[in-house]
């Protein structure tokens, strides 16, 4: 009898686990959509709306679609978005990443924009992705402040670099893309 | 007079209205995946537990040419997709001084391209992908051949970043010893 017990007791603890694990996951995954996704739905749904409905959103998306759609073009954004300087005031929280995203994204949608250039345009706009966060991010690797000294120059130099290098890359990987044939 | 009242008011809600439409779109497009998908990774994360990837963030800190794609691609991937954005840089704690300023670079800029297809990592700033993404949506094409060239790509520029911003530490700190 004491056998069986035993026996109901474990099944039953972890099916409980498994259970409450799912459930957490549900629960903390509604929170993430509740807090950090809607919001930004809500927002860039105005700024789309903003565009396709006035004429002052048509000369933006007008400049933004003349420069994005060459090669040359995304280079150019991937270099400006790379400058030391401004590349820490782009970064925060990847808004300006993701409004640029939005508006590359409406312009492909519109035909202005070759689709193949989509995979080269995620880098374009993203060189400046964690720069504001570096000595957050290497406290949190437990760096010492000397490190931090040092690394914080060493990536935004770094980016200056790979990020322009990154968008070459993601052009010659996009071959084949949504290629009309 | 009114008219032109009339008009302008018509433009002026018309911008919301349009707005409503995307955003409609939106919650009935992405959002269920999304909630539906968070749910099962995040679950997964919790079987299988995050503190695993420790002994990994260790093996990652020797030196030898053989451990760079561990560095730099293998543990920036695993972090970012079990502790995601931004206690994935926590993992930088097992490597030496020297290599923290690159592991960061690196994870770092993993957070977007693995949202293609790990959106749980970074749903905060989803659009990044999502933004570029719709438009490929409202021409018709399908998703996935860009998800996985975006995650594919992502990892080797996040190589490189590693490789380069290691080598410029590496620099920098000799200088400084120096100066």
């Amino acid at each position: 009898m004491d056998g069986i017990n035993k026996i109901l007791v474990k099944i039953g603890r972890s099916v409980g686990g498994v259970v409450g694990t799912l459930y957490q996951a549900g629960r903390d995954s509604v929170d993430t959509t509740i807090r950090n996704v809607i919001p930004f739905m809500a927002f860039i749904s105005f700024i789309i709306g903003l565009i396709l409905a006035t004429g002052v959103g048509e000369r933006i998306a007008n400049g933004i679609s003349s420069t994005a759609d060459s090669i040359i073009g995304l280079l150019l954004v991937s270099i400006v978005c790379a400058i030391p300087v401004l590349s820490p005031l782009l970064g925060p929280g990847a808004v300006i990443a993701q409004i640029v995203g939005t508006l590359v994204g409406t312009e492909i949608g519109r035909g202005n924009i070759p689709p193949q250039l989509a995979l080269p345009a995620l880098f374009a706009i993203n060189p400046q992705v964690g720069c504001d966060f570096i000595p957050v991010g290497l406290a949190l690797g437990e760096a010492e402040p000397e490190t931090v000294e040092v690394g914080v120059p060493a990536v935004l130099f770094s980016r200056l670099i790979t990020g322009p290098l990154s968008v070459v890359i993601a052009y010659f990987a996009s071959f084949g893309l949504y290629s009309s044939n | 007079m009114t008219e032109t009242l009339a008009h302008w008011a018509e433009v002026f809600i018309g911008v919301f209205n349009q707005g409503g439409q995307v955003l409609l779109s939106l919650m009935g497009g992405i959002l269920p995946t999304l909630v539906v998908l968070l749910t099962a990774v995040n679950a997964l994360i919790r079987l299988i537990g995050p503190e695993k990837i420790e002994g990994l963030g260790r093996a990652a800190a020797q030196p030898g040419i053989q451990w760079y794609p561990v560095r730099y691609m293998v543990l920036p991937f695993l972090a970012v997709f079990f502790l995601t954005n931004p206690m994935a840089y926590t993992m930088g704690r097992f490597l030496p001084e020297r290599f923290k300023p690159a592991f960061y670079d690196s994870a770092v800029s993993f957070v977007h391209p693995i949202l293609g297809i790990f959106p749980h990592a970074n749903p905060g700033e989803l659009f990044v992908y999502a933004g570029i993404a719709a438009g490929i949506t409202t021409l018709g094409f399908g998703l996935g051949d860009l998800a996985v060239r975006y995650l594919l790509v992502g990892l080797v520029v996040i190589f490189i970043r590693g490789i380069v911003t290691e080598t410029i530490t590496r620099i920098m700190l000799a200088r400084k010893e120096n100066a």
